[in-house]
């Protein structure tokens, strides 16, 4: 049979599901997909019209069971914003404002060290060596034992520590050496988000404990920008490593310096990596509750906590409060996706098509 | 090998003012335990055009590269003018390089990527515009300059790399397979242009190719590299009627020279397909014979120096090439356009026995004649 005879010939289904001609989709096919994507769309954007209706409920219409349409099924009130955003105006404006430096700050000093870091990375090659690396971590915690535990005055401890540490150095580890790589290097960095940060949260309480900066912003910024690093060294990693070595090159043979290079031709072309990492980050350190929870109490409260706190009062669990707090609590996020989402879409475009 | 440069081998050439000399002794790379580059030592005038060529991984990139000073030197000196720059910084050399990516900053427009060096050494902003024209204009491009690199062709971009390599004057040009990523009309075209720039600019040159033509058409002289070793370094007429060793025989001219193995006895060079009286060479057991196709034709039996037979014809236009089959090696030579014979056909060859080249067997070094 030719191909014009099958053609003529096919049945019901091969009609409703081949394309009718090359590059255009077939009824059924077209039926399936928009289906599915409105099922998709529904399932996504549903909870968030459900935060805002509840957030316009009263306390009755909540308990009284699933109501869904305003103004058929309950008849929306303002007491919910009334109540956190007049009554308890002063609680929630520094939760937000808290959030919103936090989260800034916490990211800007994040992104600027985890970029140069990655960028180091990928364009320098670092040799350390494992036995100089081991006889430090043993000199270094020998002088922590001795200082904590013997009562050693602290500055002969440090400086018997170095002196044996140097001593082991030009000895042995210069003679036997176990290089490591970039790629150690990087492995060991990501490695640290690896480990689950309740593991180190009582660590880190005491040590802010010991410094009095607990319940501060900078307590909260500082442990935010360390343990978001990992994730910006190596999503920045890939990034700089995929902008091809010939341009840098091509400015240094004409006379550029690094901070030069750095600035005319390899921060332009990562414009959209920066934008997805810090976005990225931004979320995450507006999202963050355990380490929060460790080391803010009433001064330094950021929104996660706020909205906890609700579900603990009292009389119950305040559903339409909360939804009010949360609805403000995800504009930023939406707004800075929106405003950054143009970089992102290119950001990942352009890994794709370098590889 | 320490090889002196001759005399303007190829006659007068235009020298510019800021073209500079440039020697290399006795450099040396080594990647860990792999020996990249051995021992190289070429000296190059100013205003010279010199191809370094070799297949791939034969260390001329990396003899590139240490003259631009984007790769450390294990040992050696490199000596710019009258400036030992062995261990000086890039920007400080005075070179412009071409790279074989164009190295074009995509995010700035053609303009911008010109000017660049410019931009960097500080002139300011009226003049540079000027340049900027200038350089353009030499490649052609002036119409582009508010264009961006991705929307220009393969060939326009490798113009605009041009033009910001000769905007600054440099002392010493270096390309890296510049042209190997156009297709092969546009690379022949650009090949003329690259030839008429560096004789109208007379900017000392050093490029970087595995394509033995382009070596052939645009070199006052050929560095031909092996594992890191130069092999041979003239002018590309002697390099390619001259062939220090089977390497270099074998690597230029297209096609390749043909070789075939056997012994000379009593002044005869003898093989299993035939013989050729060579009255000047001293007997040897294990030899091979180097003749070019076009110094070979397909003859009568009685005149013959090697049999054979038909393996194929190709038409190529204005000629035919044959490749002759001989057991298991295959020898090319060239026919007029209306040759025709069918595949298998006996097959006589006579060679020009004035200019055939003879290789040891075992060393591949060129065998001249003792008398």
């Amino acid at each position: 049979m030719s191909g014009l005879e099958r053609m003529q010939n096919r049945g019901f289904m091969t009609r409703m599901f081949e394309p009718p001609a090359i590059g255009q989709m077939a009824f059924g096919t077209k039926i399936i997909v928009y289906g599915l994507l409105a099922m998709w769309t529904l399932f996504v954007l549903f909870p968030i019209y459900w935060l805002i209706i509840t957030s316009l409920k009263t306390p009755a219409a909540v308990n009284n069971g699933p109501f869904f349409i305003p103004f058929v099924d309950f008849q929306p009130s303002m007491q919910a914003w009334y109540d956190v955003f007049v009554l308890d105006f002063e609680d929630t404006i520094r939760a937000y404002f808290n959030s919103i430096v936090i989260s800034l700050c916490a990211t800007a000093l994040c992104v600027l060290i985890g970029s140069m870091a990655a960028y180091a990375l990928a364009r320098i090659t670092y040799r350390p060596n494992l036995l100089t690396i081991i006889f430090f971590v043993i000199c270094f915690a020998a002088v922590l034992y001795a200082v904590a535990m013997a009562g050693v005055d602290w500055k002969l401890a440090a400086a018997v520590g170095a002196a044996v540490f140097f001593f082991l150095a030009r000895a042995i580890a210069r003679r036997y050496k176990v290089p490591l790589g970039n790629g150690d290097i990087l492995f060991w960095m990501i490695s640290q988000r690896i480990l689950p940060p309740v593991v180190v949260v009582v660590p880190v309480y005491m040590m802010f404990q010991s410094v009095q900066l607990l319940d501060t912003h900078l307590a909260l910024i500082l442990t935010y920008a360390v343990i978001n690093l990992p994730i910006v060294v190596w999503l920045m990693y890939d990034f700089f490593a995929s902008i091809p070595k010939d341009l840098e090159e091509s400015a240094q043979l004409d006379g550029a310096t690094m901070i030069m290079t750095f600035r005319e031709v390899v921060l332009p072309l990562s414009r959209a990596g920066l934008a997805a990492v810090t976005l990225l980050v931004v979320i995450l350190c507006w999202n963050e509750y355990l380490l929060a929870l460790f080391l803010s109490t009433s001064n330094a409260q950021t929104m996660p906590i706020l909205v906890a706190a609700m579900n603990a009062g009292e009389r119950g669990i305040l559903w339409w409060t909360m939804s009010a707090v949360i609805v403000v609590m995800i504009i930023p996020v939406i707004a800075m996706a929106a405003l950054l989402q143009r970089y992102i879409s290119k950001g990942i475009l352009l890994g794709a098509v370098k590889g | 090998m320490n090889v002196q440069p001759a005399m303007n081998p190829s006659g007068p050439r235009m020298v510019s003012e800021t073209a500079k000399s440039l020697r290399l002794e006795n450099l040396n790379k080594h990647y860990g335990s792999f020996h990249a580059v051995k021992d190289l030592n070429i000296s190059i005038e100013p205003g010279e055009f010199l191809v370094l060529l070799g297949p791939s991984g034969c260390g001329k990139s990396t003899a590139l590269r240490m003259i631009a000073g984007l790769e450390q030197i294990t040992s050696g000196s490199i000596v710019i003018g009258d400036m030992d720059v062995t261990t000086v910084l890039p920007k400080y050399r005075d070179i412009a390089m071409v790279f074989q990516s164009y190295a074009l900053y995509p995010h700035k427009t053609v303009e911008e990527n010109i000017g660049f060096p410019l931009k960097v050494a500080g002139v300011d902003k009226t003049e540079r515009a000027s340049l900027v024209r200038d350089a353009a204009a030499q490649v052609h491009m002036e119409d582009y300059l508010h264009r961006f690199p991705r929307e220009l062709s393969g060939g326009q971009r490798q113009r605009v790399a041009l033009a910001r390599a000769i905007i600054r004057r440099p002392a010493i040009f270096l390309m890296d397979e510049p042209l190997s990523n156009l297709d092969a009309k546009l690379r022949g075209f650009m090949r003329a242009e690259l030839k008429h720039m560096q004789q109208t600019l007379g900017v000392t040159t050093v490029y970087v190719t595995h394509d033995q033509i382009e070596a052939m058409t645009l070199a006052h002289r050929v560095a031909i590299m092996r594992d890191g070793v130069l092999q041979q370094l003239d002018t590309p007429r002697d390099v390619y009627d001259d062939p220090a060793n089977k390497f270099v025989a074998g690597f230029m001219g297209s096609p390749p020279m043909n070789f075939v193995e056997g012994e000379i006895a009593n002044g005869t060079f003898q093989s299993r397909f035939g013989s050729v009286t060579l009255p000047n060479y001293d007997d040897t057991a294990a030899i091979s014979i180097g003749f070019r196709a076009e110094e070979t034709i397909i003859c009568e039996p009685a005149d013959a120096h090697f049999a054979g037979t038909v393996f194929s014809c190709e038409m190529t236009g204005n000629e035919t090439i044959v490749t002759i089959q001989l057991d298991d090696s295959h020898v090319i030579v060239k026919a007029p356009k209306d040759y025709e014979l069918p595949m298998g056909a006996d097959v006589h060859l006579k060679l020009d026995a004035d200019k055939v080249c003879l290789f040891d067997g075992q060393t591949e070094a060129r065998v001249r004649p003792s008398r």
